[in-house]
C-alpha cells in the first residue's frame, strides 16, 4: 500500500480527530468533556501510531491521555458544578470571536502549507541519521532526547519538578479512596507488579526499540494511581524523605554527568567515546524514578503526610521555629 | 570552549535540589548559590567584554541538530541585572516568610525561577526557548500563589491560563518555522528566513504569545492582580525580571531571527501599542489604591516605553545611530529592573510593618521607615526619568531617536507618561510624608531595608553614571543586531 | 508535499484553533483547561505531521522528540492549573 490508499482511512482520521476535539470543548457538561478529551487522547495515539512514532503512541496513550485524564476526573471529584453555566460571551461578540477563529485558523493553515510547500522535507532528519551510530543508542528519538538535545531534557524534567513543587505548595493531598472490592482489589494485586514490570522493560528497550524513560516512568505512576484507586491513599509512594530525594534523583544525576564530563575539548554533556550508551542508561534510570514519583504525587493532589518534618536532615530545629 | 556559559544555568538548578532536600537550611543554600550564580555572570560578562560573542554547543553537536548556549551584549547585561536583582530580592526573602511550609517551598522554586531566567537570556535555540519560557512561567505562578490569599490564588490561575495560551501560540510558530526552514538554532534560521506567508505567520504567532507574556497592552489584564498579590520577593523578581525576558526574546527574534521579514508597518503596530500602555498604566497607576497595585501598572507603563523602541530600532538604519537606541533601550530596561525590585521590596517592608499598603494610610512612614522611604524616593526618581538615573538617559535617547526618524507621535508619549510617572510618584510621598504618631527606628530590619536601598542607588546613580562603560560594553565583539546586518 | 501533510496538518491547525476558542469562551478554570490540551495537541499534530516522511521511510526524530517534550509539559502544567483550582474552590485562606 502507498501513501495514497491510506487517504479515505485518514481524512476519516482526521475528521474524527476534529469532532471529538469540539465535542470535548463545546460540551457543557464537564464530565463528558473529561471523557471526550480522554478519547481524544486515545485517538490520537492512534495517530501517532499511523504516521510512524510508536514512541510517542506510548507516549500520548500512558501521559496524554492516561495521566491527564486520571488528574482531571480527579479533579471532577471535587468539582461542584460539574455542568457549565450557559456561555457568558453572547450574540455579536461570540460572532466576531468565531470571525477571529475562523480567520486565524485560515491564515495559519496558510502559513503551514506555504511552509510544507516550500521545503524538501528532509529537515534534520538525514543529519540527525547520520549521528545516531555515534549517539550510543540506535533508538533514534533516545539519541535525540538524551544525547543531541539532552539539555532541552533536562530543563524538561526541571518543568515537572516545578509544577510538582506548585502542587505541593498549595495544600495536603486530597483524601483516599475506600478500600476497594473484590474484583477491583484483584485487579489491583496482579496489575501492579505487572506495570512495574513493563516499566523496567521499557526503560531497558528504549535504547534500541520504541521506549524509554517517559513511557516508564509513566507506566510507573500508573501504578501508583492503581494502588490509590484501590484504597491505599499514599499510593504506594515510599515516606516523604526518600520522596524528595527522589524527586531530585532526575535532574542530578543529569547534572553532575554533564557537568563532570566537561574537559577543554568536550563540552556540557558531550559523552566520552564509548561512554554514551551506560550514560544514556544510568540517567533515564534516573529520571524513570523522578518522573514517577511526580506524577503520582501531582496524582494525589498535594502534600503527603509527613511532608514537612521530612526536611530537616539534622536534629537540631530551625533557626526561625514558631516565627 | 566556554562551557563557562552553562554555569549561571547549573549552579541555580543545583541550589534548587539542594534547598528541596536540605529544606532547613534552605534559605543558606539560597543566598549562596545567589552569591555563586552572581559570579558565575560576571565571569560570562567578563569574558565578553574581551573575546565578544560566546558560543558553547552543548554535547558537542553542531547547533541546529543540537543545541547551543550563545551570549552577546544585550544577554549579558541582562544576565547581570537578573543575578544582582535574584540575589538582592533572595537576601529580603530570608527575613519574609514567616510560614514554614512556604519558606521550605519557596527556595526551591525561587532557585527554579533564576535558572529559568537565565536558560532563556543564554538560549540560542527556539525549541529550547519555549522550554525555558514554560518553566518560568510555572515557577512564576507557583512562587505567585505563595501569597496565599483568594486573590492571589485567582490572580495566579489566571496567570497561568493566560501564559499557558502564550507558549502554545509560540510553540506554533516554532512548529510552522521548523517545517519551513529545517533547522531551529536561531543563527542557522536568521540566515535562512525571507519574507514569505510562512515567516510572517511564525512571526504573528510568536509575537502575540510573548505580547502576552510580557504584558503589552491589551493583553495586559492579568499582570496588575498577580504582581499586586504575590509576596514581595516574587512580586520584585516578576515586573523586573520575568516579564523583561518576554520582551528579551521578542527583541531577539525581531532583530535576529526574523530580520529578513520584517515590516515597519508591524512595528508601528507594536510602537502604537506601548504608547497606550505607557498612557493606560501610568493613568491606573495614579488611580491606584494600594502601593503594590501602583507599582504593578507602573510595570505596565514602563513596559510600555521599551516597545516604544522597537519602529525607531526598525527605522535607523544599522550603524551608530541604531547602536546609540540600542543602547538607550538596554540602559532602560536595567533601570526599570533595579527600580521596580527596589520598589516593590519597600513596598513589601511596608505592608509588613503596618499591616497594610493602602497608599492614602501611609502617613507616618517617613518616620517610621525612613531607609524604606528614601528607597521609594530613589525608585520613583528613576521611574519617572531624572538625571541622573539611567532612564534619563535612556529616554533621551529614546527622543533623539525619533526626531531623527520623524516619528514624532512618540514625543507627547514620553512627555505625558513622564508627567504621570511624576504625579503618581509624588502622591505616593506626600501621603508618606504625612503626620501620625507612630515614631520608629532609623533601620528597621536590615536584611529587608538594605537591599531595597542598594537596588534603587543602582538605578538611579549608577546606571546613571555610569551609562558611557554600558554602551562601550554593549558594542564589544558582535553586534546586538547579530548575524544579517 | 504529501495528501497525509496537508490532511493531518490542517487538522492540527483546526485543533489549535477549536482549543483557542474553547479557552476564550469558558468560564470555569476546568473547562479553560482541557481547551488548553486540545490547543496543545493540535500544535503537536503539526509538528508529527512536519515529521511525517512517508510510508517507506524513517519519520525525522527531532520533531517527535520535541513533541514527547511537549506532552511532558503540558501533563504537568495541567496539574499545577487543577491544583490551584481546586485550591481556590476550597476557599483560600489568609
Amino acid at each position: 500500500m502507498t501513501d495514497a490508499h491510506w487517504i479515505p482511512l485518514d481524512m476519516l482520521l482526521a475528521a474524527l480527530l476534529l469532532g471529538l476535539g469540539w465535542a470535548s470543548v463545546a460540551t457543557r457538561d464537564l464530565k463528558r468533556g473529561v471523557a471526550l478529551f480522554i478519547a481524544l487522547g486515545l485517538l490520537l495515539a492512534v495517530t501517532w501510531a499511523r504516521l510512524r512514532a510508536p514512541d510517542l503512541a506510548m507516549a500520548e496513550a500512558a501521559i496524554g491521555a492516561g495521566i491527564a485524564g486520571a488528574l482531571l476526573l480527579a479533579a471532577l471529584r471535587d468539582e461542584d458544578r460539574a455542568v457549565l453555566p450557559d456561555a457568558p460571551i453572547g450574540g455579536p461578540r461570540l460572532w466576531l470571536l468565531n470571525l477571529f477563529c475562523i480567520g486565524l485558523a485560515g491564515a495559519v493553515g496558510w502559513g503551514l502549507l506555504d511552509a510544507m510547500a516550500g521545503s524538501d522535507g528532509i529537515r534534520l532528519a538525514e543529519v540527525a541519521g547520520d549521528h545516531i551510530p555515534d549517539s550510543g543508542v540506535s533508538n533514534p528519538v533516545t539519541a535525540v532526547l538524551l544525547n543531541f538535545r539532552a539539555y532541552d531534557t533536562l530543563l524538561e524534567l526541571a518543568v515537572v519538578l516545578a509544577a510538582v513543587l506548585g502542587v505541593l505548595s498549595l495544600g495536603p493531598a486530597r483524601p483516599g479512596f475506600e478500600r476497594a472490592g473484590p474484583v477491583l482489589g484483584g485487579l489491583v494485586r496482579w496489575l501492579s507488579p505487572l506495570l512495574i514490570v513493563t516499566a523496567g522493560y521499557l526503560l531497558w528497550v528504549g535504547a534500541h526499540a520504541p521506549g524509554g524513560a517517559f513511557q516508564a516512568g509513566a507506566m510507573l505512576a500508573a501504578a501508583a494511581v492503581l494502588l490509590r484507586l484501590g484504597g491505599r491513599a499514599d499510593a504506594g509512594l515510599p515516606a516523604p524523605g526518600a520522596l524528595r530525594w527522589l524527586l531530585v534523583a532526575g535532574i542530578a544525576v543529569f547534572l553532575v554527568v554533564g557537568l563532570a564530563v566537561i574537559a577543554p575539548d568536550r563540552a556540557f554533556l558531550q559523552y566520552p567515546q564509548g561512554w554514551a550508551g551506560g550514560l544514556i542508561l544510568l540517567i533515564e534510570a534516573a529520571a524513570t524514578l523522578s518522573i514517577a514519583v511526580a506524577l503520582a504525587l501531582a496524582y494525589t493532589g498535594g502534600r503527603p503526610p509527613g511532608w514537612e518534618t521530612a526536611g530537616r536532615l539534622s536534629a537540631s530545629p530551625s533557626r526561625r521555629e514558631g516565627q | 570552549m566556554n562551557s563557562l556559559l552553562i554555569w549561571p544555568i547549573a549552579l541555580p538548578l543545583l541550589g534548587s535540589l539542594g534547598a528541596l532536600v536540605w529544606s532547613s537550611r534552605a534559605h543558606l543554600i539560597g543566598v549562596g548559590v545567589g552569591i555563586l550564580t552572581l559570579f558565575a555572570s560576571s565571569l560570562v560578562a567578563l569574558r565578553f567584554a574581551e573575546q565578544g560573542g560566546l558560543e558553547h554547543a552543548l554535547g558537542g553537536w553542531e547547533p541546529g541538530l543540537g543545541i547551543a548556549l550563545r551570549v552577546d551584549g544585550l544577554a549579558a547585561a541582562l544576565l547581570m541585572m537578573s543575578s544582582l536583582v535574584a540575589l538582592a530580592a533572595a537576601v529580603y526573602a530570608t527575613a519574609y516568610f514567616s510560614d514554614p511550609v512556604k519558606r521550605a517551598v519557596f527556595w526551591p522554586l525561587w532557585m527554579l525561577l533564576v535558572a529559568a531566567l537565565h536558560a532563556l537570556l543564554l538560549a540560542g535555540d527556539v525549541f529550547n526557548v519555549y522550554v525555558t519560557l514554560e518553566l518560568l512561567g510555572l515557577t512564576a505562578v507557583a512562587l505567585a500563589a505563595l501569597g496565599g490569599s483568594r486573590a492571589s490564588l485567582r490572580a495566579a490561575l489566571r496567570y497561568l491560563t493566560v501564559g499557558l495560551l502564550g507558549s502554545m501560540a509560540f510553540l506554533a510558530g516554532v512548529a510552522l518555522l521548523y517545517a519551513a526552514y529545517g533547522t531551529l538554532d536561531m543563527r542557522g534560521l536568521a540566515g535562512l528566513v525571507r519574507a514569505e506567508p510562512a515567516a510572517w505567520v511564525a512571526l504573528t504567532l510568536m509575537t502575540a504569545g510573548l505580547l502576552v507574556k510580557a504584558a503589552l497592552f491589551p493583553l495586559h489584564f492579568w499582570l496588575p492582580p498577580t504582581h499586586a498579590n504575590a509576596p514581595a520577593p516574587v512580586s520584585a523578581a516578576l515586573s523586573a525580571l520575568v516579564v523583561k525576558a518576554a520582551f528579551y526574546l521578542v527583541l531577539r527574534l525581531w532583530l535576529d531571527v526574523f530580520d529578513g521579514a520584517l515590516t515597519q508597518a508591524a512595528a508601528s503596530l507594536l510602537g502604537l501599542l506601548g504608547a497606550a500602555a505607557v498612557l493606560w498604566g501610568s493613568w491606573r497607576a495614579l488611580r491606584a489604591e494600594r502601593l503594590k497595585l501602583l507599582a504593578a501598572y507602573s510595570t505596565v507603563a514602563q513596559l510600555g516605553y521599551l516597545f516604544l523602541f522597537l519602529p525607531l530600532l526598525l527605522a535607523l538604519p544599522p550603524g551608530p545611530g541604531r547602536d546609540a537606541a540600542l543602547g538607550g533601550l538596554v540602559l532602560f530596561a536595567l533601570t526599570h529592573g533595579f527600580a521596580k525590585s527596589a520598589l516593590f521590596l519597600a513596598a513589601g517592608v511596608i505592608q509588613q510593618h503596618a499591616g497594610h499598603d493602602r497608599i492614602a494610610d501611609l502617613g507616618g512612614t517617613a518616620r517610621a521607615l525612613p531607609i524604606t522611604t528614601f528607597v521609594l524616593a530613589l525608585s520613583g526618581v528613576a521611574l519617572i526619568g531624572l538625571p541622573p538615573s539611567g532612564t534619563f538617559l535612556a529616554k533621551w535617547q529614546l527622543m533623539s531617536a525619533a526626531v531623527t526618524t520623524g516619528q514624532w507621535l512618540w514625543l507627547p508619549v514620553v512627555g505625558l507618561g513622564s508627567l504621570l510617572a511624576g504625579a503618581y510618584t509624588f502622591r505616593v510621598l506626600g501621603h508618606a510624608f504625612g503626620p501620625s504618631e507612630r515614631a520608629g527606628g532609623v533601620l528597621v530590619g536590615g536584611r529587608q531595608e538594605i537591599p531595597a536601598l542598594l537596588l534603587a542607588i543602582v538605578a538611579t546613580v549608577v546606571l546613571g553614571l555610569g551609562a558611557n562603560g554600558l554602551w562601550g560594553f554593549l558594542s564589544t565583539g558582535v553586534s546586538v543586531t547579530g548575524v544579517s546586518s | 508535499m504529501l495528501p497525509q501533510e496537508i490532511i493531518f496538518g490542517l487538522t492540527g491547525v483546526g485543533l489549535f484553533v477549536i482549543g483557542l476558542r474553547g479557552v476564550m469562551l469558558h468560564v470555569s478554570a476546568l473547562a479553560r483547561i482541557l481547551a488548553i490540551n486540545v490547543c496543545g495537541a493540535g500544535v503537536f499534530l503539526v509538528f508529527v505531521t512536519v515529521a511525517y516522511r512517508g510510508l517507506g521511510e524513517r519519520p525525522d526524530p527531532v520533531p517527535l522528540a520535541l513533541v514527547l517534550t511537549g506532552i511532558v509539559v503540558a501533563v504537568s502544567a495541567t496539574a499545577l492549573a487543577l491544583a490551584l483550582a481546586r485550591r481556590l474552590q476550597e476557599g483560600g485562606d489568609e
